[in-house]
């Protein structure tokens, strides 16, 4: 490695070689047993010019060893560390302009940080001078890196050298912190808006991480220092306070106290701009303790917004608006939302704003909704353009918004957000006005359109709670007659992404809503089940896929419903069985395979597939259908099918599931057990399940692995396991052992024998139940567990890589695809 | 001054997961979002912290460009939209759009299934995310939003691979993504027109090849194949579905067909079909002889390549199959290879790169005995070949790019260190433009000229032709003139024009000076000799003595005052219009010498 002559993918190796230091023996032992480690270090010093990828490493590398105090003694003494991380290292060099090397320091100086010595060795060094001044460093990685790595040293410091509690009279800081706070103070009084921004950055990372009380007593010192910055014009570091004034108020060493910090949060809440207070309000109204008058004006911020966009929307006086307009000045919003380069940013981000709150299942505050959802309405129409408002501002807003994607995007939104929060249900009509107006327009976008379909759908399931208690089922029935309208010529869109969107949006209805009568009759007499049958043959193999799975729930309200309605006779039971059957068997594509398989296994659960015998030949032609897939996932499903079907079919014969159900009497349990296995037999139910245990994709063999532990639970109590030695002598035994040979080394090799395994009866009973009781599953169950990376990532492995690609042909090194 | 900023997240000297952020103009954009296939933890995808710092992704991004399929510059993508948060809009080629999803559900399904990685995105993300993408065509401006757009140029490499020209206003950027300036047997070579972005951002992988002709390189890929098959050994070229393997299947199939060879060609996994029906599909994105001879006959559909399937690899004799994955890292390449490995008439030809920890990578670097799984050795026997066949441009075909595009700066990514301190070099010297190399997250800032049209009223240009300017291109010349700013556009008109549009009143300005100088005389003694002096110097102008005791030359008006505190000094008041600067300033200068004493 030293020589440097490995090919480009060095920095990787080395990364990934630093990656398994760090389990290293923390004592000095691991340096002095392996002195080729202090050998290194001292050869790569001894190069005239080392390339800067290995002198990272090296800091890197010397940083991780240094990390425990006995070694950094250790590499202290060989002088190692003062030439790596001292003045006269690489920090002087001409090396110091790569960024590899800069970051390598900051990592290595990070990694030893753990105890007195280092911190002492740093501070008496300088080091302290060059970590700030990284700080601003033009590779945002070093300097973010070198900002993290003040903070640690800060607390390190206080936290281990500090011989008293500190008070705020008597600042008696340990030297090291001492040095840091000095220079943060310094760089917060100065006027370059740079070190004011890094000093705030790393106040608000302090502040985010540690919540001792010393924090207070720092704080103090400079809260005047940082109260100037929210009044004078010249510093531009407001946004900064924002975040700053977050993450204090989150830890309890401020939010506690009384006053100060909250008039502070008051202040910045009036004084910054709504762009720059809307990160900090939506923060305050998450958090539980809050004063209320804090929380009130956050509200403010947050909703002033909307509150324009209704005002600017409506006649003078008509409406009253969201906010009472002594507690704010809307006049900056009005402007903001005015121009045409801050309105749509403005809006957007107030929008993902409220979404955050509104995702929250347990909101401290409580909004406005009806108003709100008011607000989101408009906003929508101004983007659509169904809304042209004759006031000056809204004119002027509803020129900007129209047709913005991103309003809508965010609008759509927060609307489907709300539609979990009580209290919007008289704007319900006109709201599916608007939801409906964009479904049919042809202008909507296809991203657009499936977050209108997510709102929409959200909302429908809100209506049918609402139509239950209220008796509007008239106004329903029509809502919904319009939504399958608009369903039906989406559903033929040439646009694959809204077919599918279309398919998806019917797939979530159906779950919701399959048990409202008005829905199933509306959507039975819409033309949406034909088409949707007609996209299982669709050209888009995602269409196909969201196709299956919404016929599959559709099925539910159909052929499976109780008393199933009467449709025509092209969608019979089997007609339908019959095509997902085929789609599974011939689909060139994964997706819409899988789909089928995951609704067959849907239905199973459900118990749709009729009596045990009809489940039966069904299971039977699956696995047939599925055990020579190639898409691993199908194969996997398939296990999934099966598994349900063997739990099902060993209820349905009373054998207990569990151990710890009550056991039936040994008799009958037998005779069950018996029938289930046969079944189990008929259905080449073990046939699938021993082959896929050298399955050449692993978490086929795992799956199935655990399966046949589930079922030889079920067959033998944990004491009657055979032994496999004595069970060589009938033919089933001696094709058992063969069996067992073959699994231990197909399981390695992932592949069972081409030839179907050499006179194993798989559909006999007697094999496999003697099989399942001496074929050793937890064995092979803790091979399959192993993950491949256990060979390809291990330490052995990257040091065979390294050695072995020293000096490979030089046109490998940069190739890629 | 207007600046374009250009932080590689990846992809800054280094190659794999591509991830560039540019902001020009107020906009931000990402070029690319690829992963690292060497790390299996956080450092496979871009650090997007960075952003995320900035406020709300959406909010800060105002699109993502994605410049072809290769996972090193898509892999990142649905952790990007679907995990990360990303939701605005995202824009790629047709082709690049319909293959992406295929190789990034390969992508997930190994991972998942070999390193049983649980917290990883699913099909359904990817297909979420698919839906976001806004595809586009080569050739066609597409409006972002109102200021900005982007345009797709042709790039080679791989179907659907694209360079993006992305532009707000007067500024723009070209991003190449990777591309091959010299067409092979079924992609075309890059293009783009003359440009003259105010920076190119180019790939550099080969930033100091000058690749040997791809013809001897095909002639030896064929000849190894040749000769196995003939002494009767097995091939195996491990590649992925789509791309390098196009390109060898129909090198092969032409060579069978020429030396009308009988030994069986297989291509492995499920996705040839769809891979081909893509190349079909998108046949307009393939090179001329291709789709010249589409009607005769479909380059894609082969005679000799057949489906591979599980138990043809036991069959005794010669053939050769093409499997995935290229990196033998997992699937059917690898269990093919197992099979295989143990026998020295057999041969493997690894087409391209292959990451660290694969068994691709060791047996490329010599490694003959490999542990597998279960502590088993497999102990290699059967020849290992090399061959890159990988499409990017070297260096003459980078400075073949810079040529035709005309970029004002250019800025290297996508390549080594070393290798692109080399290249810039050439480039600063040839071409006399800066050439920038940052390294990932450092942030390079290249200052743009603008030039802004500024229309000219008729009436003032008629005027200032009245005067003797005659336009020419070659030398340019000082137009007078006032510049109406108004709607979003740039007038130049004659003063008089702009005072009438815009309704104003026009004001006079005038420049005063006051000149001390030392004279005990009465203040109108001191007049006249001012006056006489002034009359004799300026001989070819209009001084005068007005009534009111002050002078005036032209429209410089000069008046005299005695100190209030020393009567000895008087005080001459001269003032003057600003059209009259020159000789207000000349009289100025003059007076303040001092008057001749021979005028006494």
């Amino acid at each position: 490695m030293r020589e440097d002559r490995s090919p480009g993918s060095d920095s990787l190796f080395y990364g990934l070689f630093l990656g398994n230091t760090w389990s290293l023996d923390p004592t000095a032992k691991l340096v002095q047993d392996n002195p080729c480690l202090t050998e290194f270090i001292t050869s790569v010093l001894a190069l005239p010019e080392p390339s800067p990828s290995i002198l990272s490493f090296t800091l890197r590398l010397a940083g991780i060893l240094a990390a425990s105090e006995n070694r950094f003694q250790l590499l202290q003494q060989e002088k190692l560390l003062v030439r790596l991380f001292g003045r006269d290292g690489p920090l002087n060099s001409a090396l110091w302009e790569d960024a590899s090397v800069r970051s390598g320091w900051v990592e290595g100086v990070h990694s030893m940080m753990h105890h007195q010595p280092a911190l002492r060795f740093l501070c008496d060094g300088g080091g302290i001078d060059v970590i700030f001044t990284l700080q601003g460093d033009p590779s945002l990685f070093v300097a973010s890196a070198a900002g993290q790595l003040l903070v640690h040293m800060l607390t390190l410091s206080v936290e281990s050298e500090m011989t008293k509690p500190l008070s705020t009279k008597d600042c008696d800081w340990p030297a090291c912190a001492q040095m840091i706070i000095k220079r943060i103070e310094d760089s917060l009084q100065s006027s370059s808006s740079s070190h004011i921004e890094q000093s705030l950055k790393l106040l608000t990372s302090l502040f985010g991480s540690c919540r001792a009380t010393w924090t207070e007593v720092l704080w103090l010192g400079i809260a005047k220092q940082i109260e100037s910055f929210l009044t004078e014009e010249t510093v531009q570091a407001q946004h900064m306070l924002a975040n700053l004034l977050l993450s204090m108020a989150w830890s309890p060493v401020f939010c506690d106290t009384e006053g100060g910090f909250w008039a502070l949060v008051t202040s910045a809440l009036e004084h910054l701009t709504p762009v720059q207070a809307g990160p900090l309000a939506v923060g305050l109204l998450r958090l539980y303790k809050c004063p209320q008058d804090v929380r009130i004006q956050a509200l403010t911020v947050l909703l002033q917004p909307m509150d324009c966009i209704l005002r600017a929307a409506s006649q003078p006086l008509e409406y009253a608006g969201l906010l009472d307009e002594s507690v704010s000045d809307p006049a900056t919003v009005e402007s903001l939302l005015s121009s045409k380069s801050s309105c749509v940013s403005l809006l957007c981000q107030t929008l993902a704003h409220l979404e955050e709150l509104l995702s929250l299942i347990h909101l401290p505050v409580d909004l406005p909704y009806t108003s709100l959802l008011h607000s989101l309405m408009t906003i929508l129409q101004f983007c659509n353009g169904f809304l042209s408002p004759a006031s000056p501002l809204g004119s002027t807003i509803s020129r900007i918004l129209i047709n913005s994607f991103r309003v809508q995007r965010s609008a759509l939104d927060v609307l489907a957000a709300l539609s979990e929060r009580k209290g919007c249900d008289t704007l319900l009509g006109s709201l599916f006005d608007v939801l409906l107006a964009y479904l049919e327009s042809p202008n909507t976008s296809p991203t657009v359109l499936k977050k209108t379909f997510q709102a929409t759908s959200k909302w429908l399931v809100r209506l049918q709670e609402l139509s239950c208690s209220n008796s509007q089922w008239q106004q329903t029935e029509k809502i919904l007659e319009d939504v399958f309208l608009v369903l039906q010529k989406r559903l033929c869109s040439p646009c694959w992404e809204v077919r599918d969107s279309s398919l998806e949006f019917l797939t979530a209805l159906i779950k919701c809503l399959r048990d409202q009568d008005e829905f199933r009759q509306s959507l039975l007499s819409s033309e949406v089940l034909k088409l949707t049958e007609n996209l299982l043959e669709d050209p888009e193999s995602y269409v196909r896929a969201s196709a299956v799975t919404a016929v599959g729930h559709l099925a539910f309200i159909t052929y499976f419903a109780p008393e199933s309605p009467a449709i025509g006779n092209q969608y019979n039971k089997e007609n339908t069985v019959a095509k997902l059957q085929e789609i599974l068997s011939t689909d060139p594509e994964g997706f819409p395979r899988r789909a089928v398989i995951s609704i067959f296994t849907k239905w199973l659960r459900q118990g749709c597939t009729g009596q045990l015998e009809d489940t039966e030949r069904f299971v039977s032609r699956v696995i047939q259908t599925v055990e020579h897939d190639l898409d691993w996932e199908v194969r996997l499903g398939g296990l999934e099918l099966v598994e349900v079907f063997c739990s099902q079919t060993i209820c349905q014969l009373g054998l207990p599931k569990c151990p710890y159900a009550p056991v039936s009497s040994a008799v009958t349990s037998s005779i069950h057990q018996n029938e289930s296995l046969h079944i189990f037999c008929r259905a080449k139910v073990f046939n699938f399940l021993f082959q896929s245990l050298c399955d050449c994709d692993k978490p086929v063999g795992q799956r199935a692995c655990d399966i046949l532990l589930g079922l030889r639970c079920n067959f033998y109590p944990v004491s009657t396991l055979k032994d496999s030695q004595g069970a060589e002598d009938s033919r089933a035994g001696r094709s058992v052992a063969w069996l067992q040979r073959t699994l231990r080394q197909g399981s390695l090799a992932q592949s069972f024998p081409t030839d179907g395994g050499n006179g194993v009866d798989f559909q006999d009973p007697e094999s496999m139940l003697l099989a399942l009781g001496t074929i050793d599953l937890e064995e092979l169950h803790d091979e399959l567990n192993k993950s491949s990376d256990h060979v390809e990532k291990s330490p052995q492995s990257l040091l065979q890589d390294i050695l072995a690609t020293v000096g490979t042909i030089e046109e490998n090194e940069a190739d890629c695809y | 001054m207007p600046e374009i900023k250009v932080t590689p997240l990846g992809a800054g000297q280094d190659v794999g997961r591509s991830c560039i952020l540019v902001s020009i103009a107020g906009k931000n954009v990402m070029l690319d979002c690829g992963m690292h296939m060497g790390y299996n933890d956080d450092r496979r995808f871009p650090d997007f912290s960075y952003i995320t710092q900035n406020g709300r992704l959406t909010d800060f991004l105002d699109c993502v460009i994605i410049s072809h399929f290769h996972l090193d510059h898509c892999g990142a993508l649905p952790y990007f939209s679907e995990m990360v948060g990303y939701d605005g809009p995202i824009y790629m080629t047709h082709p690049t759009k319909a293959i992406c999803p295929i190789l990034l559900e390969d992508y997930r399904k190994i991972t998942v299934d070999k390193k049983g990685e649980t917290n990883f995105f699913t099909s359904q993300m990817i297909k979420d995310c698919m839906k976001k993408v806004v595809a586009v065509h080569l050739h066609q401006t597409v409006q972002v939003d109102e200021e900005l757009e982007i345009k797709a140029y042709y790039a080679g490499h791989v179907l659907g691979a694209a360079m993006f020209q992305i532009k707000v206003g007067c500024e723009s950027v070209v991003y190449t993504g990777d591309y091959n300036m010299t067409p092979d047997r079924h992609l075309g070579a890059a293009w783009i027109d003359k440009c003259r972005p105010d920076l190119l951002i180019s790939e550099s992988t080969y930033a100091t090849t000058i690749r040997d002709s791809k013809r001897c390189r095909e002639r030896d890929f064929l000849k190894k194949v040749h000769e196995t098959v003939e002494r009767g050994g097995k091939v195996l070229i491990p590649v992925f579905a789509l791309g390098r393997a196009q390109e060898l299947c129909i090198l092969l199939e032409t060579f069978w067909e020429r030396m009308n060879l009988k030994a069986p060609i297989y291509f492995s996994t499920g996705l040839t079909e769809k891979a081909n029906h893509y190349y079909k599909l998108f046949i307009t994105w393939t090179n001329q002889k291709i789709r010249k001879t589409f009607v005769q006959r479909n380059m894609f559909e082969f005679k000799h390549i057949k489906a591979f399937d599980r138990a043809f690899a036991d069959n005794p004799g010669p053939m050769v199959v093409f499997a995935t994955p290229g990196m033998l890292h997992a699937g059917q390449s690898l269990q093919i290879f197992r099979k295989w490995a143990g026998n020295e008439k057999n041969m493997v030809i690894m087409p391209g790169y292959c990451v660290q920890g694969t068994v691709g990578h060791k047996i490329l670097s010599g490694q003959r005995k490999l542990e597998m799984e279960g502590r088993q050795i497999l102990e290699v026997k059967m020849q290992v070949e090399y061959m890159s066949f990988s499409a990017h441009a070297d260096a003459k075909g980078i400075m073949q790019l810079i040529r035709q595009a005309e970029p004002r700066n250019v800025l290297l990514v996508h390549g080594e260190a070393k290798k692109m301190e080399f290249l810039k070099q050439k480039i600063e010297q040839e071409f006399h433009v800066s050439c920038y190399m940052p390294a990932n997250g450092e942030t390079t800032t290249i200052f743009t000229n603008p030039s802004i049209p500024v229309d000219i009223s008729l009436g003032l240009l008629k005027r200032e032709t009245a005067i003797g300017l005659v336009p020419d291109v070659k030398k340019p010349k000082l137009m007078h003139g006032t510049l109406i700013m108004k709607d979003n556009s740039f007038r130049l008109v004659s003063p008089e024009q702009a005072l009438k549009e815009l309704g104003l009143a026009e004001h006079q300005l005038r420049f005063t000076c006051r000149v001390h100088i030392q004279d005990p005389r009465k203040e109108h003694e001191t007049v006249l000799r001012v006056y006489n002096h002034l009359k004799g110097v300026l001989k070819d102008y209009s001084v005068q003595h007005l009534p009111d005791g002050s002078i005036t030359v032209e429209s410089i008006l000069i008046q005299a005052t005695a100190h209030s505190e020393d009567q000895g000094t008087k005080v001459l008041l001269v003032s003057w219009t600003y059209q009259d600067e020159e000789l207000g300033s000349y009289l100025t200068s003059l007076l303040k010498k001092g008057l001749p004493q021979s005028t006494a």
